[in-house]
């Protein structure tokens, strides 16, 4: 068991918004920047887009952390789709928390299209917290 | 009928970045376009950089699916290896005579391969590469060449005819002849391009004879991965990663004294600090990066920033210190010496790179003598102020770096602008000659069973040489609905393309999965191809396997290859899931609302005007003219009162445009090709509605008010403007002024606004010159951060610095003081700087102080911003789509942005940006029918319970709820598919075409978890 | 009560007589002791049938949407509180109905009495004010009202009705209770024993959706535990999907639910389900400044923003 601890890997799904946090990853590959390679992401046309239902399947689908990435505020393609992203996330957010998910799981962000070197330190960041919280186990379906 | 006069064709010359541009405006707008390019591919210097500024996109990749785009255009006859050799009629209908050098290899036969060229015995070296490696004597220019087709250098060849052997398809033949072809056009649009400057020319710099002395270009193709180390950042000498590395700015540029030079190159500080950074990031090791400049001339939108995170997150070292000679040891180390902080100082590097300016070649000059069209002093084509892109010979016309050094952006403004103008004496034939594009009827694959088809790219060693491709391809072989995969050296080529629509018929595909770069730029160019093999484009899907996957973890190939795998697992069970999408056709109202009044505002209706379309332009004051009422002349002489007057009158007499002043905009409804804009205007508040097809947002900017430098408390402080209208009127002051300092940079390039304003140096520069003319006598003392005064006004800097004016640098943490003093009964300001060269302080008693503001966003921005729905940038600026290549377009179809309301520019450049925004917006007004998109939002009536959540939440206005049954209707032409809706709507009633929550979910059971199914 | 019975009876009388309304959703007696059931009044005839008493727990602006014509409505607190989101999410037409208002001072909770009364047969109960005497089959207990008001009744902060046409009976003081402070306690609770208590109770769940169908503000046409494409909760009884139905259940509701307890009363198996709805109450009202079912004018806290929320959960890097 111990050992396959250390070699555990975690797995974890990002939805990114496609005009600037999938743009800002992909400059993080133009830049080169190296990061673990643990995300799957999923391009969705807006933050605005992402519904809590795709955050919870993630969880329950076996995703050891979820990432959900969109325009800053302010500077959303759809002008406000991720003003009303946030507060749809502020509740999920804390709810996932109330009952007892580790808080880590499920993290969201900020990435422009400018900010390669964010995403890359973003994905860093949140694969090693999800690392050490280990695999997930609440909220795991066991029969898929 | 008029059209039989003119003929609706027009020649490009010169197959670059801008003559892509034109071709494709014009023949998008209705006209047949002859491309005609000297080298055996188009594409000019673009795919030679590794990167571009500021948002280090790589060039290549933006670049390709232009390439893809004109290259398949049914309207755009590409001619390489051609060159115009003379023309003759007169505007509207000239004869032009091409002369075609054989390829000797059959356009039509060769499929691409390569066969030849790795057979034949012929090494020279690789002039794309700049002679860093080398190529065989047949060859292609790059892999992504347009046209795909390789050719013969017929002087290196040793007519050995291995390459014809191991030819499959039989396409070399010898015996090709010179072709020379007559053609009719309208109008010419000339983009020759550029050549970089010879650095051997600058003896002390040991170009050619220092191994690690190196161009700027071929700096370049070092960091390209396709380049000739293949993007690994070594030093020719001994191939060793080099550790330190000087730029020298100004190589051929700015230099009267080592070649005679008097103009700034404008583009190779920016691209200097890109190189550095770029370099910086390719490296292992901390790679110290120094630039030795005069001036940091970082002027252009976005450009300013990305110098300060240069310096301060990536540690770019910046001396300002001109080099006079490099000195080389005995381990091709290169020594310099420079003053730092007013000490002389030598220091070792290992690579050298010249930042070489852009010079016009023998041959531009040539074609410019053959088409009796003007040169400037420079040797570039002459045009002037107010008609920017316009040859001294009637009917031809220029874009890009042919007539004055500019970057990208400008050259596609340029471009764009240069085909509107030729659309604008052609409009009479638009139609007659271009052709429509039919693609195959659309094949019903509704209810079939999906047949999944992979194509994977290695994008040279991009990808192959971190993920294991054959692993990823057999495993995607395995998956359910996948019945044919394949890899290929560049999925984007043109040849591949040609590839897949075959792999499609053979295998009888319903769905298309690539896994190469990014969809981002590369989905329309495949969307393209499944188009014409009668594949819906929607049955596509992409898998990011590069961007995303190998160049982000280069030192992990396992779990690269586990990634990519994971990505196209995840990419199939979306696309088995994707259903075709249909586009719904949207008539157009051919007439277009221009928003202000100023120079742009009236250009550009002019220009939408020439081309035979209605033009609304709404002015919010009671005078046209915007900022260029205060504005006397340009720094090249031209009187701007003179021109604002007759472009008023112009515009005024114009039967097809319509002028509103004291107009404001109450609301704004529909979209592209259907606006609704309803109006108050004039004092009475009358109300008024426009319809309009598309809009021009040219609203100007506005001057920054200081609250420092005793401005508005002392009536001899003045900003740049008002002192040009002082000098206007001949203040009296001014000829009895003894001293007279401007300060630069006042509310630009500050912790506020953190970019420059681009016009203050040139204008700083010019009104010193108009000053030393109304009082020769006077002592004029410039104090700046950065002399920009970039391109040909660099000669008017120089004139200045001969007049005497003095121009003295200071530090923006040392700024200089003002005081109001009183000596013997006269007042005076007291401005006390720092000079930064000498390092001594010392004040001056001025006369008059007047200070360089900065251009800001109109206030006004903000709300049309909301009203139009589009994007500002950080500064408050309008944000254009694409930095590079989109520079006067919105995300949002059918608007366009120029002038001031883009960012802080000259006269001329916002002339030129409003014929291009005018330009792309007469492409819209010149079809009868748009289609709108077809990723948006759809709603199960079934399941909707008309609660108004969507309604509500919709940026866009899109959502109504129908009164008859309480359910939602959505406006497709409105919806622009950014799915808040769906993501709100908790029924589960609203869904978003190409990003359905099946297909979504799917994705998900498959990214997280291992391998299912 | 008796008063109040009567008050209903006639205003809902003239209302009929009248023919402003053609139906009358309120209460009548129940089939079992210690219960009211409620009832559709279409003729003066049967208006004696319509009672007042503190077992009138239902939410009746749950069948608005299910009768036609113009509706007369007695209505609590909690009642008002729901039509007012229902006007707003378009589910009421407000000209439609007549509320008749009532305040409330709490209702009692049948179950948890009859465990008191060890769900023995009950035959007299005498009502002594703050107690009640329960006699039967070997039985004899007083019952203090106070520790049997619902749970939700114990937090109510708004008794009286928010909006009426006609106001029955006096207004009274309203509990100082919306702090939150049970969500506040609950949180400070270290994550395991969090994790503990909820799935303790989700486990005893049995998917019969009594919750969801009690609920007024539930009235999706189809709910996302049927739907199929995508299925995106299972339909077993794993942990996971009975905790996914009943978080996205929440989540549906943050801005919207307004607290009445009927998902409570209805869940056959005792479920502390408002555990996670109090929670997005508390949230939005902290995060958002939004009181669920106060003000028909003021937008939902999902169907707006502000520049300026709340980005305290955002990753910052």
């Amino acid at each position: 068991m111990g050992n396959k601890e250390t070699s555990w890997e975690p797995k974890i799904i990002a939805f990114l918004c496609n005009w600037c946090s999938y743009a800002g990853a992909d400059l993080a590959g133009v830049g080169r920047m190296q990061y673990p390679a643990n995300v799957r992401v999923i391009r969705v046309p807006c933050s605005g887009r992402i519904s809590p239902f795709f955050i919870l399947s993630s969880l329950q689908n076996g995703a050891d952390g979820v990432l959900v990435s969109g325009c800053h505020p302010g500077d959303c393609h759809y002008l406000t789709g991720n003003y009303s992203a946030r507060r749809k996330f502020a509740l999920l957010k804390s709810q996932l928390e109330h009952i007892g998910i580790e808080k880590e799981r499920v993290q969201f962000t900020w990435v422009s299209a400018s900010e390669g070197g964010k995403f890359a330190e973003v994905i860093n960041r949140v694969t090693e917290t999800v690392k050490a919280l280990g695999p997930a186990k609440r909220l795991v379906k066991k029969c898929l | 009928m008029s059209s039989t006069r003119i003929t609706g064709a027009v020649l490009v010359v010169g197959g670059g970045i801008g003559g892509i541009q034109s071709s494709l405006d014009l023949a998008e707008s209705g006209f047949k376009v002859y491309l005609v390019e000297k080298s055996p591919a188009i594409g000019g210097t673009m795919p030679q950089l590794d990167k571009t500024f500021p948002t280090n996109d790589c060039s290549m990749c933006i670049l390709s699916p232009k390439l893809v785009e004109c290259g398949r255009h049914l309207n755009i006859e590409i001619l390489t290896n051609a060159e115009l050799k003379g023309i003759s009629g007169k505007p509207g209908n000239f004869k032009a005579v091409i002369e075609q050098k054989p390829r000797y290899v059959a356009m039509d036969k060769c499929t691409g391969c390569g066969d030849c060229a790795e057979k034949c015995p012929v090494k020279l070296p690789d002039l794309f590469n700049k002679g860093l490696s080398q190529r065989k004597a047949i060859f292609r220019l790059f892999e992504q060449a347009y046209p795909p087709t390789f050719a013969i250098e017929k002087e290196a060849c040793l007519e050995c005819g291995i390459c014809a052997r191991h030819c499959a398809a039989e396409a070399i033949d010898f015996e090709m002849e010179p072709n020379t072809l007559e053609i009719n056009i309208g109008s010419i649009i000339l983009s020759p391009g550029f050549e970089e400057f010879d650095a051997g020319l600058i003896a002390n710099y040991g170009y050619g004879i220092f191994k690690n002395v190196i161009t700027s270009i071929e700096f370049e193709r070092i960091l390209s991965a396709s380049g000739p180390y293949q993007g690994q950042l070594l030093r020719p000498s001994d191939m060793k990663p080099p550790q330190r590395i000087a730029w020298i700015q100004c190589v051929g540029s700015r230099d009267i004294h080592k070649v005679n030079n008097n103009y700034c190159s404008a583009v190779c500080c920016t691209y200097a600090i890109k190189e550095a950074v770029v370099a910086k990031e390719h490296s292992s090791t901390d790679l110290n990066t120094t630039i030795f400049y005069i001036d940091i001339r970082t002027y252009g939108k976005g450009f300013e920033n990305y110098y300060e995170r240069a310096k301060e997150e990536h540690g770019v070292r910046f001396v300002k210190s001109e080099i006079h000679r490099i000195y080389r040891d005995e381990n091709e180390n290169l020594i310099l010496r420079f003053s730092e902080n007013n000490k002389i100082k030598e220091e070792e590097f290992d690579l050298v790179v010249l930042s070489v300016g852009v010079t016009q070649s023998e041959a531009n000059q040539e074609l410019a003598k053959t088409l009796g069209i003007q040169l400037n002093q420079h040797g570039f084509c002459r045009v002037e102020d107010f008609s920017p892109v316009s040859t001294s010979r009637a009917g031809i016309f220029t874009a890009g770096v042919f007539s004055e050094p500019k970057d990208i952006p400008e050259t596609v403004m340029a471009a764009s602008a240069a085909a509107g103008e030729a659309s604008g004496i052609l409009a009479a034939a638009r139609h007659t000659l271009a052709r429509d594009k039919e693609y195959p009827q659309e094949k019903n694959i509704i209810g079939e069973k999906p047949r999944i088809g992979i194509f994977i790219c290695h994008c040279g060693i991009n990808i192959g040489s971190v993920v294991d491709i054959s692993a990823v391809k057999d495993y995607a072989a395995t998956l359910q609905n996948v019945v044919f995969v394949e890899d290929s050296l560049f999925t984007c080529s043109q040849d591949s393309q040609q590839k897949i629509k075959e792999r499609i018929e053979e295998h009888n595909l319903n769905r298309v999965v690539v896994a190469a770069c990014t969809p981002r730029t590369h989905e329309p160019l495949f969307q393209e191809t499944l188009r014409e093999t009668g594949l819906n484009k929607y049955l596509f899907e992409m898998a990011n396997i590069r961007d995303q996957c190998s160049w982000v973890h280069q030192g992990q190939p396992e779990k690269a290859t586990e990634k990519a795998k994971d990505l196209i697992r995840m990419s199939v069970a979306k696309a088995k899931l994707i259903e075709p999408l249909f586009q719904t056709n949207l008539e157009v109202n051919h007439s277009a609302l221009v928003v202000g009044g100023g120079i742009s505002g009236m250009v550009s209706a002019l220009t939408v005007a020439r081309q035979g379309f209605k033009v609304h332009v709404i002015e919010k004051s009671s005078r046209f003219g915007g900022i260029a009422n205060n504005i006397y002349s340009t720094i090249e002489g031209f009187d701007v009162q003179v021109y604002l007057k007759e472009l008023i009158d112009e515009v005024s007499n114009n039967p097809l445009i319509h002028l509103y002043t004291e107009a404001e905009i109450l609301d704004v409804s529909g979209y592209v090709g259907n606006f609704k804009t309803r109006l108050v205007i004039g004092a009475g508040k009358e109300e008024k509605e426009i319809t309009h097809g598309v809009v021009v947002i040219a609203s100007g900017g506005d001057i920054y008010k200081p609250n420092e430098y005793l401005y508005g408390n002392n009536p001899n402080v003045f900003s740049l403007i008002e002192l040009e209208g002082e000098i206007a009127k001949k203040n009296n002051l001014i000829s009895t002024s003894r001293n007279i300092v401007l300060i630069q940079c006042i509310g630009s390039r500050d912790d506020e606004r953190s970019y420059c304003s681009r016009t203050c140096c040139s204008k700083a520069v010019k009104l010193s010159l108009e000053l030393k003319k109304l009082n020769p006598d006077v002592n004029i003392y410039v104090l700046y951060r950065d002399i920009r005064t970039y391109g040909f006004k660099e000669q008017y800097y120089l004139e200045a610095r001969e007049k005497g004016v003095l121009f003295i640098p200071y530090d923006v943490s040392d700024k200089p003081e003002v005081e109001a003093i009183s000596k013997e009964g006269k007042d005076f300001i007291k401005v006390t700087v720092n000079d930064l060269i000498l390092n001594e302080s010392f004040s001056i008693d001025a006369d008059i102080l007047a200070l360089a503001t900065a251009i800001i966003p109109s206030p006004d921005s903000k709300k049309l911003a909301g009203l139009f729905k589009v994007p500002l940038d950080e500064n408050g600026f309008f944000m254009e789509a694409h930095i590079k290549l989109r520079p006067v377009d919105f995300p949002t179809e059918g608007v366009f942005v120029c002038g001031l309301a883009h960012s802080p520019k000259l006269i001329t450049e916002s002339i030129i940006q409003a014929k291009a925004a005018a330009s792309r917006a007469c492409i819209i007004l010149s079809r009868d029918k748009i289609e709108s998109g077809a990723t948006v939002s759809t709603i199960n009536k079934d399941k909707c319970s008309g609660c108004g959540m969507c309604m509500e939440l919709c940026p866009f206005i899109a959502i109504e709820i129908d009164g008859e049954d309480n359910t939602a209707t959505v406006n497709e032409a409105l919806c622009k598919g950014c799915g808040v809706c769906a993501s709100s709507c908790r029924c589960g009633a609203v869904d978003i075409m190409g990003f359905t929550n099946n297909e979504i979910y799917s994705m998900i059971k498959n990214g997280a978890f291992g391998v299912l199914e | 009560m008796t008063d109040v019975s009567n008050k209903i009876r006639e205003e809902a009388g003239k209302l009929l007589e009248k023919g402003e309304v053609d139906v009358i959703i309120g209460f009548e007696k129940g089939s079992i002791p210690l219960s009211a059931t409620p009832c559709f009044i279409r003729n003066e005839a049967d208006i004696e049938k319509l009672i007042w008493n503190e077992y009138c727990g239902n939410n009746l602006s749950l069948y608005l949407s299910k009768a036609r014509g113009k509706i007369g409505i007695i209505a609590k607190g909690c009642d008002t509180r729901a039509i007012v989101e229902l006007i707003k999410e378009k589910q009421v037409q407000r000209e439609r109905i007549v509320i008749i208002g009532v305040p409330c001072e709490g209702m009692l909770d049948r179950k948890r009495i009859m465990i008191r009364c060890q769900s023995r047969n009950i035959t007299g109960i005498e009502d002594q004010g703050r107690q009640l005497l329960i006699t039967g089959d070997s039985l004899n207990v007083a019952v203090e009202k106070d520790e049997f008001f619902y749970p939700a009744c114990q937090v109510c902060a708004n008794r009286n009705p928010v909006m009426c046409d006609v106001f029955i009976g006096n207004t009274i003081e309203e509990q100082k209770t919306d702090e939150f402070t049970d969500v506040t306690d609950f949180n400070e609770k270290p994550s395991e024993e969090r994790w503990a208590y909820i799935t303790d109770e989700i486990d005893r769940c049995i998917r019969c959706y009594a919750c969801r169908n009690a609920c007024p503000l539930c009235y999706c046409k189809e709910c996302f535990v049927d739907a199929t494409q995508p299925q995106w909760v299972g339909k077993t009884i794993e942990q996971s999907d009975t905790l996914s139905f009943h978080i996205m259940r929440s989540i549906h509701l943050a801005g919207r639910c307004i607290e009445c307890g009927a998902c409570e009363r209805a869940c056959p198996v005792m479920v502390d389900i408002r555990k996670l709805n109090r929670k997005m109450s508390a949230d939005v009202k902290n995060m958002f400044g939004y009181k669920t079912g106060l003000d028909i004018d003021q937008p939902a806290p999902l169907s707006v923003f502000k520049p300026d929320d709340s980005e305290e959960f955002i990753l910052d890097i």
